[in-house]
């Protein structure tokens, strides 16, 4: 209906705009890819514009071994792997609880949930610290997964919580009477039927895992253990002249997200349309 | 009957026990913390009542410039990030050819973290080599030039340019989503009264986007007031303290200097003024989910 009041000039006009916009915005990405795939003479003897003279993708090896970035992007990978999942079937036991058991105070422990949102990580990381080092947890996987499984649980049960709602109650009655217990109707009932919701989190929570920095930065000491964020600070401290490797090793580091963006490009975005309309 | 009661409670069990340990219990310590003076490694520490709150306000001028940087952060995410995100919005809200490519464009950079912007953003800024001095050069415009991230009266703008780069697809896709919830009937009713474009937007699409409005305005005043990775990443809040923000001061006080009170206390302004801005978004969202 609107399109047919679209003037063509109107129309051409949007489109040079967005084209403009569109090409502003991928310069930068441009500049790191061109930056990564020349020759550290190259970088400073032709133009910056220039497309690179033979394409070095050697610096994405030397990246990948002198960075150690082979290493920061298994633990990375690890955690995501563990913790993605292991967090989702938290939030979606306590969801199921908060929707579907006729309890009395789940208005309100849903609420005390949602607490969490509003405290900024920093207020908590001093007693975690400690809590950390008493229990001996401070860069073990036990302590990672417990706080990125801690910090996950406001938004995960947020998310879920809005989703069992709008499934509905005849269902569980039909379960009920088929003899579904409560873990039945959890296992053969809301979970198959959240998938949508669940496939929504999972790119949310991997993208934000994969990304995390600042509990990284404190809780993982041992190099061993870093993540590809914290990883790829230490690396530019220590090579802060080489910006052949380290922007080849920023194009690394982002191959996964990137992956799981392209793929799930729907989800996502009726994901966050859903989280929109609550 | 008592299973009954209890059997909730062993579904919520995990997440509460976690929940605990992991974010209301510290948050209550750190209120705890912020009255006493400690380094974190002796075992006495000191009572001090509101001495670090009294001395953050009163003589510490790095945290009054971190809470005047939040304070332009939050009014610039405002007025550019989410202006921008609902002009592309905007522009990207009619079946189009290229509209999913567009829309991946823009969207693109949210998906990745703040310490990957800050590298590549960085490597742009940089004052020898990097794209735009580059290009200002190549320009003629030698005299436009600047060390971006090493002159304090410049260096917070330049970071924050990076932090709209990567922040605009955010509200673009709410804006998008919101706009799509908005039926079509009002429109022909107002083309058949002869309304103008610019009329349909202010007296339709405006007000119908409040709800969308007020999730963006929210949870781009949270995020502004939360702002670190790319802080950290581009300048570490130098130069000469200049890109301090809360969180990152907070971290300095904290884990670098080991003065843990005024860590705390810092924190603490931080949840006070994060829960003045999300107290009325959560009171919002509890109540719609009840309908």
């Amino acid at each position: 209906m609107e399109t047919l009041r679209v003037h063509p000039v109107a129309n051409v006009l949007r489109y040079l705009l967005l084209i403009v916009l569109a090409v502003l915005f991928l310069v930068p990405v441009i500049f790191v890819a061109f930056t990564a795939l020349k020759s550290k003479p190259e970088l400073l003897t032709r133009p910056f514009y220039a497309f690179p003279e033979t394409l070095r993708w050697d610096n994405f090896a030397k990246a990948w071994e002198q960075g150690k970035m082979s290493m920061y992007m298994k633990n990375t990978l690890f955690i995501c792997v563990v913790k993605v999942p292991l967090g989702i079937v938290i939030e979606a036991l306590a969801a199921f609880a908060l929707t579907r058991m006729n309890f009395k105070r789940s208005n309100g422990m849903f609420a005390f949930f949602l607490v969490g949102m509003m405290v900024p990580m920093q207020a908590t990381l001093v007693p975690l610290n400690i809590f950390l080092n008493k229990t001996h947890l401070v860069s073990t996987y036990p302590g990672i997964f417990l706080i990125y499984v801690g910090f996950g649980i406001p938004f995960g049960i947020l998310i879920l919580r809005g989703f069992f709602r709008t499934i509905p109650k005849e269902l569980d009655e039909a379960a009920l009477i088929d003899g579904c217990g409560d873990l039945g109707k959890f296992f053969r009932i809301i979970l198959p039927l959240s998938i949508p919701a669940i496939a929504t989190l999972i790119i949310f929570d991997f993208m934000a895992t994969w990304n995390e920095f600042l509990l990284a930065q404190i809780f993982i000491t041992d190099d061993t253990m870093k993540t590809i964020t914290t990883g790829l600070m230490s690396f530019r401290g220590e090579r802060a002249t080489d910006y052949t490797l380290l922007n080849a090793g920023v194009l690394i580091s982002i191959v996964p997200t990137l992956l799981v963006y392209l793929i799930f490009q729907k989800y996502f975005v009726s994901g966050l349309a859903g989280s929109v309309k609550g | 009957m008592i299973l009954r009661t209890l059997k909730p409670w062993l579904f919520l069990l995990p997440a509460l026990v976690i929940y605990l340990i992991v974010i209301f219990f510290p948050s209550l310590y750190t209120f705890y913390l912020s009255f006493y003076s400690w380094n974190g490694v002796s075992p006495n520490k000191t009572f001090v009542g509101f001495q670090n709150f009294t001395n953050l306000i009163m003589s510490d001028s790095v945290f009054a410039r971190a809470l005047k940087n939040n304070l332009i952060w939050t009014i610039g995410s405002l007025i550019f990030i989410m202006g921008i995100g609902l002009v592309l919005a905007l522009l990207l809200n009619r079946k189009m050819r290229g509209r999913t490519l567009f829309r991946g464009v823009f969207y693109f950079p949210y998906v990745l973290s703040g310490i990957v912007v800050a590298s590549g953003w960085a490597w742009m800024y940089n004052p020898t080599q990097g794209f735009i001095n580059k290009t200002l050069e190549a320009l003629g415009l030698e005299s436009w030039t600047h060390a971006w991230l090493a002159e304090p009266k410049i260096a917070l703008y330049s970071v924050f340019v990076a932090a709209l780069w990567q922040g605009v697809g955010q509200p673009m896709v709410l804006f998008l989503a919101g706009l799509q919830g908005i039926p079509e009937d009002p429109y022909e009713a107002a083309i058949i009264d002869g309304a103008k474009r610019y009329q349909t937007f202010r007296y339709i699409t405006w007000p119908l986007l409040r709800e969308t409005l007020i999730i963006v305005v929210a949870t781009t005043m949270i995020a502004s007031m939360k702002v670190y990775d790319i802080i950290y990443g581009m300048t570490g809040g130098g130069p000469a303290e200049s890109t301090q923000v809360l969180s990152s001061w907070m971290y300095y006080q904290t884990f670098r200097f080991a003065n843990i009170g005024t860590g705390s206390a810092i924190s603490l302004f931080l949840v006070v003024i994060t829960m003045i801005v999300i107290i009325p978004y959560v009171f919002y969202t509890t109540k719609k989910s009840h309908l």
